[in-house]
């Protein structure tokens, strides 16, 4: 035991003072918030060109012309087409053609005629198609002109009333027997987990694979096992590395809360918390960061998932899917001599944890699927499935099958891992076909 | 000395799917000898270097340690450096040695006074904090060397312990496989091809070839059997008259003409003969100059052992 422990700690402390991991384990939450930044600001940056609309009002129907000035058509509605930074609109009686349109400062031209009473459709043409943001907005205005017409010549309420009147449901859901709420917006909370998982598991799996290649070719191998068995120098690699990985998790959950509480307490302090609760419209009064995200309809999950419960499984489910993998790629290591040789071993045993990730993408649009279930079980996909059906609730026994198999699995793996690793680290020469490897499942425990 | 061998193998086995590597073999490896372990490649030396290494575990027979039955107990006692080795990569050497020792159950201090003591005697010292990647080759197989030794095993299997090192580093690891034998009783397994080593090193030989063992002994012993009673002969006088005269008794193996009536011969002369007996008579023959044992090394006694067994050994 006490040598097993010793292996142990050499797996780990030569992986975590490594400047790299030290690096990526402390800069990792700050690069992660630093690309969602990095995708917005571009997302941003892209409406900074302005957008010109051309509104064809053949027959005034939003419009009038200025008086005294013929030529110059004025909206109706000045508030409904209010100036943007990144829109324009200019009211025209003529369309113009094709050429002349190209010719013009216009990005994108919509022509008006009486149907869209009725139909509430409109047609914009481009040259370059206009971004969602700009799309967004003209729907808005033209909507809220259109609908002010309509409010006017069938109703004899003004518009003031109307729009009090006028009622949008937002819907709730909530499971009745666990009383949990929004497990749509909860999912994707699962989902990055599960993407966490996926990224853990195959990293560090590949980290034991490589470890087992190094010790084997430069045969240190035969030195530790004349001390250690076989089984247990895998098995305390892959706990060293395991930890490793479980290191890493503690680290970048630890900092994302900080970086979390940290932008918070610079929300408030700078005047930003205020900028974004306008922006929001937010009715809420919030002066502290944690209300505002709790009066937010998509950020509110943030507070409603329960974290410990998700870290604590994230944490078993981690180790346990990582010792079923990694023993995989232990033994894949112990039978090759070199990296390059492990390819066509590797990609049977990458299958399950590839195809549990894509399938992730259904199993968050319908977590109670027959197809999310038989994930949730299945020992090779359930460390990633689980993260998804524990963010939106699963019941109990659900959770205690799950893992009672996976453990199970675990135990058998290991074991049928150690057999072929036992085998394979002292083998030099050919490359084993899979059917060797699995004769040496039959090898006599010498 | 205590009479119970170091290491004692009985009637040991080991097949890996059809190949059998190992034939039951049996040895006794007296304790505080060198031990040389011969054969030609893929005869079977690293299966069993690796069954007493503890690495694996014969299919068949016994394996015993100072009389006890093999165990997990004996970790602390052995040491191993294997023929084909190499160091963690990203370690420093002086905390690679430290993992070794501490694997064979040494503490810290104990490890650290040990390491500094090796470091300069094989003038390795200054490279503690160095990485495993700066060290030249020779670097590395003394630091290897060091990390079988370290723990001062009362059985210490040595495979290859040679090769690659320049022959000022070689005679210095010669001198100390000497030392831990003289100083600390270590009881040393040595295999190698290299002949001039166990002619150097080894008091005690056993040849595997085939899997199978076909010669143990002594060396003196091996040597004066390999020898079979042959002697070198010089003397002046003539050849064709001596060897007439030599009649059935002793045979001729070899002449040589030196000139002026000088020859050099070796002959092989019976059990029945003693040396002094021949001596005596040929005076009276011819004029002795010098007479002396046939210098047997180990190569020949070798052939000689691999050759009578393929003549007796149809397989």
């Amino acid at each position: 035991m006490n040598r097993w422990l010793i292996v142990v700690g050499r797996e780990y402390k030569t992986r975590v003072r490594k400047r790299a991991f030290i690096i990526s384990t402390l800069l990792g939450p700050f690069l992660m918030v630093g690309v969602v930044a990095a995708i917005l600001f571009i997302g941003m940056s892209s409406t900074e060109m302005n957008s010109k609309v051309l509104i064809v009002d053949h027959n005034n129907l939003l419009t009038y012309n200025m008086p005294g000035e013929a030529d110059v058509l004025l909206p109706s509605c000045q508030e409904c087409f209010p100036e943007r930074i990144f829109l324009e609109y200019r009211f025209a009686s003529k369309a113009l053609d094709t050429e002349a349109f190209l010719e013009s400062e216009f990005t994108a031209m919509i022509e008006l005629d009486d149907g869209i009473m009725q139909s509430a459709k409109a047609l914009l043409k481009y040259e370059s198609p206009a971004p969602m943001k700009v799309q967004s907005a003209v729907k808005r205005d033209l909507g809220e002109a259109i609908e002010r017409l309509r409010v006017k010549s069938e109703s004899t309420l003004d518009y003031d009333t109307y729009k009090k009147l006028k009622v949008q449901i937002g819907l709730v859901t909530q499971n009745i027997v666990t009383e949990d709420r929004n497990i749509e917006n909860k999912s994707v909370i699962g989902f990055v987990f599960s993407v966490f998982m996926f990224m853990f598991i195959l990293i560090y799996g590949m980290h034991v694979m490589r470890g087992v290649i190094e010790e084997k070719s430069n045969r240190i191998v035969e030195v530790v096992i004349s001390v250690v068995k076989p089984e247990h120098l895998m098995g305390a690699k892959i706990a060293g590395i395991g930890l490793v990985g479980l290191t890493q998790i503690a680290v970048w959950s630890l900092l994302s809360w900080l970086l979390f509480l940290g932008f918070g307490a610079y929300a408030e302090t700078s005047g930003l918390l205020l900028k974004l609760m306008g922006e929001q419209g937010s009715q809420v009064g919030a002066t502290d960061f944690l209300t505002f995200i709790q009066s937010n309809e998509k950020l509110g999950v943030l507070l409603q998932v329960n974290w410990g419960m998700m870290l604590g499984w994230c944490a078993f489910f981690y180790l346990a899917g990582f010792a079923l993998y990694a023993s995989l790629f232990a033994a894949i290591g112990a039978a090759v001599e070199q990296e390059s040789d492990a390819q066509y071993l590797l990609l049977p045993a990458m299958i399950p944890l590839m195809f549990s990730y894509v399938v992730n993408i259904f199993i968050i649009e319908s977590p109670d699927s027959t197809l999310a279930t038989f994930c949730s079980f299945f020992p090779f996909t359930s460390p990633i499935t689980m993260m998804v059906k524990l963010s939106v609730g699963v019941p109990w026994w659900h959770v205690a099958i799950s893992a009672i198999i996976l453990i199970m699995t675990v135990l058998l793996m290991v074991k049928l891992a150690g057999k072929i690793y036992r085998t394979g680290i002292l083998m030099y020469g050919k490359k084993p076909s899979l059917r060797e490897m699995a004769r040496w499942l039959m090898y006599k425990n010498t | 000395m205590n009479d119970t061998p170091s290491l004692e193998l009985f009637d040991v086995s080991k097949r890996y799917g059809t190949h059998i590597a190992l034939d039951g073999v049996s040895l006794e490896v007296p304790q505080g000898s060198i031990f040389g372990l011969l054969g030609p490649n893929g005869a079977g030396k690293t299966t069993l270097i690796r069954m007493v290494a503890g690495i694996t575990a014969p299919d068949q027979g016994s394996i015993s340690f100072f009389g006890e039955a093999m165990s997990s107990e004996h970790i602390s006692s052995l040491g191993y450096l294997p023929e084909e080795r190499g160091l963690y990569k990203n370690m420093r050497v002086g905390e690679q040695a430290m993992y070794f020792a501490r694997l064979r159950g040494m503490g810290k201090k104990e490890a650290e006074i040990e390491l500094t003591d090796w470091f300069e005697r094989l003038e390795v010292d200054g490279w503690w904090d160095k990485e495993v990647a700066d060290l030249s080759k020779g670097m590395a197989q003394k630091i290897q060397f060091i990390v079988a030794v370290l723990h001062k095993p009362k059985f210490l299997i040595l495979d290859e312990p040679l090769s690659g090192f320049d022959p000022i580093n070689a005679s210095r690891i010669r001198a100390e496989i000497n030392r831990l034998r003289d100083e600390f009783g270590t009881t040393i397994l040595l295999s190698t091809h290299d002949m001039s080593s166990v002619d150097e090193l080894c008091d005690h030989v056993a040849l595997i070839n085939n899997g199978k063992k076909i010669l143990e002994g002594q060396v003196s012993a091996l040597r004066e059997n390999a020898r079979a009673g042959r002697i070198e002969l010089q003397f002046r006088g003539n050849l064709i008259g001596f060897t007439a005269a030599l009649g059935a008794g002793a045979i001729l193996h070899e002449a040589l003409s030196l000139g002026d009536n000088i020859h050099d011969v070796v002959l092989g002369l019976p059990p029945s003969i003693p040396i002094e007996k021949f001596l005596k008579w040929a005076t009276s023959e011819v004029d002795v100059l010098s007479c002396t044992p046939k210098v047997v090394n180990m190569d020949e006694v070798f052939l000689h052992a691999v050759n009578s067994v393929s003549n007796t050994d149809p397989s």
